[in-house]
């Protein structure tokens, strides 16, 4: 039974739709277009056709940011996720005071990543940074330098390469653990905890528990932390530029940055737009692949 | 968490129960003690904000660094917080991030449950399209997009809104992409409208109510949780948003604190104090918001991780 005219709906998605044209799919689109031209906004826009891909293929700047994006993305991913899953472990317990230690834990998530990069800069700042004078004052100038195999020691975590990518991986990591967290721990939870009891009694031990029972039936919350983690592990504008500014010759960039560096700070909008056209088509890839491999290791209808 | 299954075990109930107290025990001190580790790499660096905030120009720069700031209990105690909210502007960066955060807030509210609304409830062509459209954009950050949405706002926005202020430098950039696009708040709002009983509309219906009626008065009132938690995460991601205040704020008056923090660095560079006091201002209003409404914001999270 209808109660509504057919073109009813469509109002209530307007507002949505006007947002996704305009600013989502409608940019996803149209930066295409301005990536086969070169553009300073100010004049108009010259036809190079797939001139800056040319260009951005041989630049080997491109390369090193790209390289340590996929760094960042290797490094981060897992990180937050064990770190997540160990946390949410740590605090699905009925103990005093745990919901202190989970609302301690979620905290860095909602904080002004500007607010805390600028704390952590202080931190590792080279000379008077808290991390260096411990570093030195524990381990000696020496055993640093085979520690980190560089004779450059303390070592500069905000511009040495690769120091500075370690530093913002692990602010972001720090950052975003406590979010994986809350995500695992409702999956934790979600789990029936009489399953859990039967397997205790056939004699399995905390880790068969968690591997043969917990992990399957958390898998699509686990799933969902993955591709969460993907998206996040692109989004790096924040924690670069407030820590390393696109470091000395880009060797603390990512793509992100450099969408911006290229398309705001040297008025190159093509140039800029051809380097999210790439960002775009690895991210699609990524999500493509995760979808793809989600049969094999997601259960299906678990609750 | 092995108490029920060792004594199930067991034979002898009252042996393995002495016995599981003392690992009980045990078990519980390793726990507490990891819990600490975590809580304390967790707090580090706002404890060192904060110690650093009470420094004087010259302590920050001592060596070894000190925990004990020279200035705490001292009458010049606050002097940093003075000088950062006053002649720093802050005050007013703090009152335009409210501003700015609070109408993202509502915009989003407002948009995502009128869509989610739509989705859960309505029946219309194209639904699965678009809805699949909607979540595949969230895959990609702003970054991506902002180019276009820059060269939009400033080629075609700016001049047609001239006559009530333009586009440029204004906060309309700032509030409108984020009113509008939700792709979170629309699932979110989805899943909580399907939760609701189906024979709430069917009654309505019958007593001749219309479609917007049925929204307004019997969905509206019963998703204030919902509603809740997405405004608050609006708000909070609103608050901390750094890449558009950076490409269409051009004057200071108009800076959001996040933002101002950042030209703040760049002006201050060494003046850590100084720049941490700022960054303490920066985040004091959303643990304030986050200590209050704590519960709105993780059950938000951890039902879209759920649901999805």
């Amino acid at each position: 039974m209808r109660y509504y005219k057919p073109i009813t709906p469509y109002l209530f998605i307007a507002p949505m739709i006007g947002g996704l044209l305009l600013f989502r799919i409608g940019p996803i689109l149209a930066s295409v277009v301005i990536s086969f031209t070169r553009w300073d906004i100010i004049s108009d826009p010259i036809w190079l056709g797939l001139g800056n891909y040319q260009e951005l293929f041989a630049d080997d700047t491109f390369w090193r940011i790209s390289g340590n994006t996929l760094l960042f993305v290797i490094a981060f991913v897992p990180g937050t996720m064990i770190l997540g899953m160990a946390m949410a472990l740590l605090v699905n317990r009925k103990l005093r005071g745990i919901a202190f230690f989970r609302g301690l834990y979620f905290m860095p998530y909602i904080t002004s990543m500007v607010a805390v990069a600028i704390a952590w800069n202080w931190i590792f700042s080279r000379r008077f940074g808290l991390l260096n004078n411990l570093l030195l004052s524990i381990f000696g100038v020496e055993t640093l330098q085979t520690l980190f195999a560089t004779d450059r020691v303390p070592p500069a975590w905000l511009s040495d390469y690769p120091f500075v990518i370690a530093s913002i991986v692990i602010v972001s990591v720090w950052k975003a653990a406590g979010f994986q967290m809350m995500v695992f721990l409702a999956g934790l939870q979600s789990v029936p905890q009489t399953l859990i009891e039967a397997a205790r009694i056939d004699g399995a031990n905390g880790w068969q528990v968690f591997r043969h029972i917990t992990l399957p039936l958390i898998s699509p919350v686990t799933f969902f932390v993955l591709i969460i983690s993907i998206i996040d592990a692109f989004r790096t504008f924040e924690v670069t530029f407030t820590m390393t500014q696109g470091g000395r010759l880009s060797s603390g960039s990512t793509l992100a940055y450099g969408i911006y560096q290229n398309a705001f700070l040297w008025d190159r909008m093509g140039y800029g737009s051809a380097m999210a056209v790439v960002l775009v088509l690895i991210i699609s890839a990524l999500t493509f692949i995760n979808f793809a491999a989600r049969r094999r290791w997601v259960a299906q209808d678990v609750y | 968490m092995a108490t029920p299954s060792t004594l199930l075990r067991s034979p002898y109930p009252a042996a393995s129960t002495f016995q599981s107290q003392a690992t009980q025990a045990g078990r519980r001190a390793i726990t507490y003690g990891l819990l600490i580790v975590f809580a304390v790499f967790t707090v580090f660096p706002f404890f060192w904000m904060v110690v650093t905030s009470f420094k004087s120009g010259n302590a920050i720069f001592e060596l070894p660094p000190s925990f004990v700031p020279d200035k705490l209990f001292q009458p010049d105690m606050f002097d940093n917080y003075i000088e950062v909210l006053t002649r720093h502007n802050f005050i007013r960066y703090t009152i335009n991030s409210f501003f700015v955060s609070t109408m993202t807030g509502i915009g989003q509210v407002i948009t995502s449950s009128l869509a989610g609304f739509a989705f859960a409830r309505l029946q219309f062509r194209g639904k699965n399209v678009l809805f699949g459209l909607l979540l595949f954009t969230a895959f990609f950050p702003t970054e991506v997009t902002i180019i276009p949405e820059f060269i939009l706002g400033a080629r075609v926005f700016d001049p047609l809104l001239e006559p009530i202020g333009g586009w440029m430098n204004t906060f309309a950039p700032l509030i409108v992409p984020s009113f509008m696009v939700g792709s979170f708040g629309t699932f979110l709002m989805r899943e909580f409208f399907s939760t609701l009983p189906k024979e709430l509309d069917e009654a309505a219906i019958i007593d001749g109510a219309n479609v917007f009626r049925i929204y307004r008065s019997i969905y509206l009132p019963l998703s204030r949780p919902a509603m809740t938690t997405l405004f608050l995460l609006s708000f909070i991601n609103n608050w901390n948003e750094l890449l558009r205040p950076v490409l269409y704020i051009s004057s200071r008056e108009m800076q959001t604190v996040t933002m101002g923090l950042t030209t703040f660095q760049g002006e201050f560079e060494s003046e850590w104090n100084l720049l941490l006091t700022g960054s303490i201002i920066a985040i004091v209003p959303l643990l304030v918001v986050y200590i209050f409404m704590q519960r709105y914001i993780v059950e938000g999270i951890a039902t879209t991780g759920l649901k999805s």
